[in-house]
């Protein structure tokens, strides 16, 4: 019997007592009941993360999606409103859309041939004389269910699938000033997500593959393979050689900023292979005619974010990358290279760095996911109970982006999530709504 | 060295031919050795099998252009190189041990042939034993070149049956 027993038979598991505010139980990566309440209140209610603009640029496009194993199309209507939609025929529940993506303005039923319009409404049902006088009736009710709410901000749609307790842009917080880092090198400010995504079955929890995206600490030992016998890191993995910071952003957001190290070496693309500007002229030069001189320089030296959006988007540097939780010891990845409009010289550089950095066979993330599967195994051990995230603890400062910690190995980061985690699953904050 | 004449006149053969016997003995012996090193994670040795120009291709879609899509490896020589120094480290977590492997090749055919270089296309099944048994299947195509006395491996794609689902930890040599 452990200090906390999480199994099924003492019914509702006590999540408050699971967080504290250096450590964490570890039920938290393996009990089947923790799991379900966060299925229930972080996924069905609260915004998530769903496609990107890109991925249906077209009236008709759409992309099938899962969320908290449920399916979802996520659809352009005729109108050009995105729409997130159950994918499920309200006749019988077979699952109507059965591509992974596609463009349709309709979606028929394979089963009994019940037809919907791809703004939801049910526009086909075969020999309607079946429901007498009630057909109309029934036709009008029995459209696909809608998200509660969908929205967006710079390309990303997040849907929340039960009415949100905060907007879109309240949720994101301080998060967007990733994302507009991210969108400041695209000259168009938009984003191109089709070269489609990559997917990781991970023998782990799926926070174990969001929080490590965002731990400072591991990349010297968990990738000490890349360092040694391919190439040095981008600058120092010492904490006190580099002004690199690690953030907590509220709302569960949160990174890891190099942006002041850059800008301290003035060095465009160290985070690109330190490739010259003169490699990309055409880039170069649709950057500096939208943006100008010094805000192209500025851009192409900060270089992207490495921040983490509750709870399942990751801005990996130019990559995205999303988590599919499937069970306390199950998830998958998807990532995807987040490529430029119009600039191709970059962007097959950005295809073959994300093939070299991620994905099941990339050279980083095959090992995050087997130190996340031995991790999982770890944990099966009853004794100790807990996880312990402490370091930087005393050294964190507050100024006006987050918690700030000027050590990049401070669990700042993990602290942030957890901190939210717990407000969200104990329903002191509704899920997602602002920490203060 | 192979007979290349022999090779051609396999390729031209009519369909319901039995392929097997229209793979020269050498591409075939090769095709084994590459198998084989990689099961038995003998890195350098099979990093010395690929030509100058090499492509090592894993797509997740047969239709997808590595220009716009991205693949799960899409390794030029260089990369190759770099792959194997990973693995050769010692630090490689995820082949830390190395996973216990072994893979079937079969249906064998010749499908393409020009001066110096012959496609070979087959079926695969590899054997996985890591945490507990993965079983991976699909299709390999092999260019493979003579050069000199020597045959090199110019480039291998392999299009895995499930390249379009998730996708276990696949750092081994697949």
């Amino acid at each position: 019997m452990t200090e906390l027993d999480t199994s099924a038979q003492v019914g509702k598991v006590d999540v408050a007592a699971l967080v504290e505010p250096d450590r964490v139980h570890g039920s938290v990566y393996t009990s089947q009941e923790v799991y379900d309440q966060e299925m229930d209140r972080i996924f069905r209610n609260g915004w998530v993360f769903v496609a990107h603009d890109s991925e249906v640029p077209e009236p008709g496009d759409y992309v099938t999606r899962r969320i908290a194993g449920e399916p979802w199309i996520v659809v352009r209507g005729k109108d050009g409103e995105v729409r997130v939609l159950a994918n499920r025929c309200t006749h019988r529940g077979n699952r109507l859309c059965n591509a992974d993506a596609g463009n349709s303005s309709s979606f028929r039923c394979p089963y009994h041939g019940w037809t919907f319009s791809n703004d939801g409404h049910l526009t086909g049902v075969p020999m309607r004389d079946g429901y007498g006088s009630s057909f109309h009736a029934v036709r009008d009710a029995m459209g696909l269910a809608p998200a509660a709410a969908v929205d967006s901000y710079g390309g990303f749609v997040f849907a929340s699938l039960n009415p949100p307790a905060i907007t879109l842009r309240e949720h994101l917080g301080n998060s967007t000033v990733a994302l507009d880092r991210l969108l400041a090198l695209s000259p168009t400010g938009e984003l191109n997500l089709r070269a489609g995504w990559m997917k990781h079955d991970m023998r782990c929890n799926w926070k174990m593959v969001m929080e490590n995206n965002v731990d400072g600490y591991h990349a010297l030992f968990t990738h000490a393979s890349v360092y040694d016998a391919v190439k040095p890191a981008k600058v120092s993995h010492v904490p006190s050689k580099v002004e690199v910071y690690v953030r907590d952003l509220g709302n569960g957001h949160s990174e890891i900023d190099y942006a002041k190290e850059y800008t301290r070496l003035d060095e465009e693309f160290i985070w690109f292979g330190r490739i010259r500007r003169e490699k990309l002229p055409q880039y170069v030069a649709a950057m500096e005619e939208a943006r100008g001189p010094a805000d192209t320089h500025r851009a192409f030296v900060v270089g992207p974010p490495h921040t983490l959006i509750f709870p399942n988007l990751f801005l990996a540097e130019m990559n995205i990358m999303t988590v599919e939780p499937l069970g306390p010891g199950r998830a998958i990845a998807y990532t995807t290279p987040a490529l430029i409009p119009g600039a191709d010289e970059v962007n097959e550089k950005t295809l073959r760095r994300s093939e070299g950095a991620m994905g099941p066979a990339g050279f980083l993330i095959a090992d995050d996911g087997e130190i996340g599967a031995r991790n999982q195994l770890g944990l099966a051990a009853g004794s100790p109970e807990w996880v312990v995230l402490r370091r930087g603890e005393e050294s964190d400062i507050t100024d006006e982006t987050g918690i700030v910690n000027h050590d990049k190995s401070a669990e700042t980061p993990q602290r942030g999530w957890w901190k939210h985690w717990s407000q969200v699953l104990t329903g002191t904050t509704t899920a997602a709504a602002p920490d203060a | 060295m192979s007979d290349l004449t022999s090779i051609g006149a396999a390729a031209a053969a009519p369909a319901g031919a039995v392929p097997a016997a229209g793979v020269d003995p050498a591409l075939a012996s090769f095709i084994y050795t590459e198998a084989r090193l990689a099961d038995e994670a003998r890195y350098s040795e099979w990093e010395a099998l690929w030509d100058d120009d090499a492509k090592y291709w894993v797509p997740m879609h047969p239709d997808h252009d590595p220009k716009v899509n991205v693949s799960y490896i899409y390794d030029n020589r260089r990369r190759i190189r770099s792959r194997v120094a990973q693995l050769n480290s010692g630090n490689r977590h995820s082949q830390t041990p190395p996973s216990v492997l072994r893979r079937l090749i079969t249906n064998l055919e010749v499908v393409a042939q020009d001066a110096d270089t012959t496609t070979v296309a087959g079926n695969f099944v590899i054997y996985e034993y890591r945490f507990d048994l993965t079983v991976w299947a699909g299709r390999y195509e092999y260019r493979i070149r003579a050069r000199g006395g020597d045959l090199k491996l110019a480039a291998k794609t392999v299009h895995l049956v499930n390249a379009g689902g998730p996708v276990s930890t696949m750092s081994f040599l697949i």
